[in-house]
């Protein structure tokens, strides 16, 4: 019993950073219709940036969580400001390069300013340290982690479907020519949405320092391949899709390397096959 | 000397007889020093060493480290003369950790840029992919990292690839080494949270084997392997903690092991588990990367710790490289230095830089390096040198844990002997 409550525990945690990639991802993909492969580097650059606020500026953590992510979203500005735009006619191959070029550039560049070794931040009293869970210790901070989670969900459901902004995105993810005909300036609306996608990675990273208690120039790639897999079992373009998957993966994973662990990878992987066999639009996805 | 890369030199120096001549003389404004060397036909220069190594990805700080002490190495030996008076000339590559990457530096390096040796690597799948190439370039590869005792003992000794060597210690101080350790700690039930791959499982089965001979009765209870590029332990430290052992093993290491400490110690594991034993935990970066958060009393070790041994040769290479590079030496620092030397002591000896003769140098052949003594053994050519193990503990000197009761496993002692087959090849020993 003990132990089923914090394999459970872990697996909240760990799919909830997912989530927070995936997020962004997702709501990438849906409005813009590209797949983002250098969204992982935002989440590293958003725990880069958190981590020198911290060390160097000697702010506090919180501080570092709201202005990390700023410098990410001036980068984000940037790349798709003067390069993806230029790609969004072409074939997803194109995209997919131009991406994947990012992420190799952010890794290196990542590399000359902070250095090719690991990071690693000092350890954070944040909420006061841990609490007693079924007779072990658990950090107040992972509680967090659990329910920051359901609350950008919450959030990002109740701005695109309440608010004016809101309607604006879904009009451009559907009909993009027609959202522009009437008067929509999609070009701008682009750039906003891509930022705000990097805004969520960043969070994810930032939110990552203290749980993960290591930064290193590689960190985005894993994250990404599990945002991946998320982004298709959901279905992509699907943020609750992507919520549930991320849930899903997480949750899973922690069980298969508790339980199964000869199989943990291999359980996630069936996982998606067989999601793709019975619903090759993933789980939430839409046919297109 | 039907090799593209030794004509071409040739041809310049005919052609640019002169001018190549008086390149040859003065370096960097410098002249040369020319000892006895010069006079040896045998030996054309420079000396080009082809070194690779990770620099890319979450562990590229080794390849960092790498390169600190191979250039440092290069530099000292250029500067006092160089290689049978010949300059050493090194090319650095990123060797990532895939196989077929570190097959293609092989080539170029010795097929496009006319390497004379080899040197790297730190992945043991590496290590294991290597061998058929290196064979047919015909040159002499020291491993500097890679720890699998199968490439030694299956490709060296067992099919003969002679032109490898290793002068780092392999998995037999993490597996035996960590076996004579744990003989002494009152800890019956052990457990283990490793990488899932070859790496992690050979260390675990060695420590298992050897511990169960030391102490009959131990019991090995449970397991985890947590794959490359694992950030987030808390399933692994979870099953550790349902099965409650008295001891844990683990030969995490780099950045894995400093999330596992991390997040371990979060979850009380140190409370609750008191016997705990790190092969690779004497790393430089693991131990800055953790400073104060390494927990006391953990018995860690590695493939050099720059307090030992406590010699004027390893004390005056470490203010050195401090002085250099502004960093305490990390392993792989110092196994990429002495694997240069041990080039220059191998050419110097056999008088040549032909890959035979080097090969037939460096069998038996011992040195003096900042690890201490080291001999490659001449069946495996595998480096036996002496390692110390110790428990962490504050120093008010250093702003990260070092090792307090430190203790020497020997390679004697740990290494697994020729044939290797058969229970009397491997620890414990009779003499």
């Amino acid at each position: 019993m003990q132990s089923i409550v914090h394999v459970c525990l872990a697996g909240l945690s760990s799919g909830m950073f997912i989530w927070l990639v995936a997020s962004g991802l997702t709501l990438i993909f849906g409005v813009l219709g590209v797949l983002n492969f250098a969204h992982g580097s935002f989440y590293m650059l958003g725990a880069y940036s958190c981590f020198t606020v911290l060390r160097y500026l000697g702010a506090n953590f919180w501080l570092g969580l709201l202005l990390g992510p700023l410098f990410v979203c001036a980068v984000g500005f940037v790349v798709e400001r003067f390069f993806l735009r230029r790609v969004y006619h072409l074939a997803l191959p194109y995209q997919l390069l131009l991406t994947f070029a990012f992420v190799l550039i952010f890794d290196n560049l990542v590399k000359i300013v902070w250095g090719a070794g690991s990071l690693s931040p000092p350890t954070l009293d944040l909420f006061g340290g841990s609490v007693p869970i079924a007779g072990r210790k658990f950090p107040v901070y992972n509680l967090f982690i659990i329910g920051v989670g359901p609350l950008v969900a919450i959030g990002l459901w109740l701005f695109l479907e309440r608010t004016w902004w809101g309607r604006i995105i879904r009009a451009a993810s559907s009909d993009r020519e027609m959202a522009s005909a009437l008067g929509v300036r999609v070009p701008v609306l682009f750039t906003s949405v891509f930022v705000f996608g990097c805004w969520l990675g960043a969070v994810g990273g930032g939110l990552a320092v203290p749980y993960t208690g290591l930064l290193t120039p590689g960190m985005g790639d894993t994250i990404i391949i599990e945002a991946f897999i998320v982004a298709v079992i959901g279905g992509l373009g699907s943020l609750k899709g992507a919520f549930t998957g991320a849930l899903i993966i997480g949750v899973l994973s922690a069980f298969g390397t508790r339980y199964f662990p000869t199989f943990d990878m291999f359980l996630i992987f069936i996982l998606m096959a067989a999601v793709l066999l019975w619903r090759p639009q993933g789980l939430f996805g839409e046919v297109r | 000397m039907g090799k593209k890369g030794i004509n071409r030199r040739e041809f310049l120096k005919l052609t640019g007889a002169t001018g190549s001549m008086l390149a040859a003389g003065s370096i960097g404004g410098m002249t040369f020093p020319r000892n006895v060397w010069a006079a040896t036909p045998a030996i054309k220069g420079p000396i080009k060493i082809g070194y690779q190594a990770i620099l890319s990805g979450t562990l590229a700080g080794y390849g960092q480290f790498h390169k600190y002490g191979a250039e440092m190495a290069v530099e000292e030996i250029n500067k006092a003369g160089g290689i049978a008076g010949q300059r050493v000339e090194m090319e650095f590559r990123d060797s990532t950790t895939k196989g077929d990457v570190a097959i293609e530096n092989c080539r170029y390096f010795v097929d496009s840029w006319g390497a004379d040796f080899l040197a790297g690597i730190d992945s043991s799948g590496q290590a294991l992919a290597i061998p058929a190439i290196i064979q047919r370039l015909d040159r002499v590869m020291i491993i500097t990292h890679a720890a699998t005792e199968k490439l030694t003992e299956d490709r060296v000794f067992k099919e003969g690839i002679k032109q490898i060597f290793r002068i780092s210690n392999p998995t037999y101080n993490d597996g035996n080494g960590g076996a004579f350790v744990a003989k002494d700690l009152p800890a019956m039930k052990w457990a283990t949270i490793s990488p899932k791959y070859e790496y992690g499982y050979t260390c675990w089965k060695m420590f298992q084997e050897t511990l169960r001979k030391l102490k009959p009765g131990v019991s090995f209870i449970t397991e985890s392997f947590a794959p490359f590029g694992t950030t987030d332990f808390r399933s692994h430290i979870n099953t550790i903690m349902d099965a409650s052992p008295d001891g844990l093993y683990s030969t995490e290491w780099a950045g894995e092991l400093i999330s596992f400490v991390k997040q371990a110690k979060e979850a009380g594991l140190f409370d609750k588990v008191k016997h705990v034993i790190f092969p690779v935990g004497a790393a430089m970066d693991v131990l800055e990367g953790l400073g104060k958060d390494m927990p006391d009393n953990i018995w860690i070790s590695g493939r050099y710790f720059f307090r030992y041994p406590d010699s004027k040769t390893n004390n005056e290479w470490v203010a050195r490289f401090r002085k250099r590079w502004n960093h305490y030496p990390a392993y792989v620092s110092e196994t990429a230095y002495s694997s240069i030397h041990a080039i220059k002591a191998a050419v110097e000896k056999a008088g040549s830089k032909d890959t035979m003769a080097v090969i037939a140098a460096l069998e038996g052949m011992e040195m003096d390096s900042p690890a201490g003594h080291r001999v490659f053994r001449k069946e495996d050519h595998q480096a036996l040198y002496d390692v110390a193990w110790g428990k962490t503990k504050a120093d008010p000197k250093y702003p990260f844990k070092v090792m307090g009761e430190m203790r020497v496993i020997t390679a004697k002692e740990c290494f697994a002997r020729p044939p290797f087959e058969g229970p009397e090849t491997s620890p414990p020993f009779k003499s």
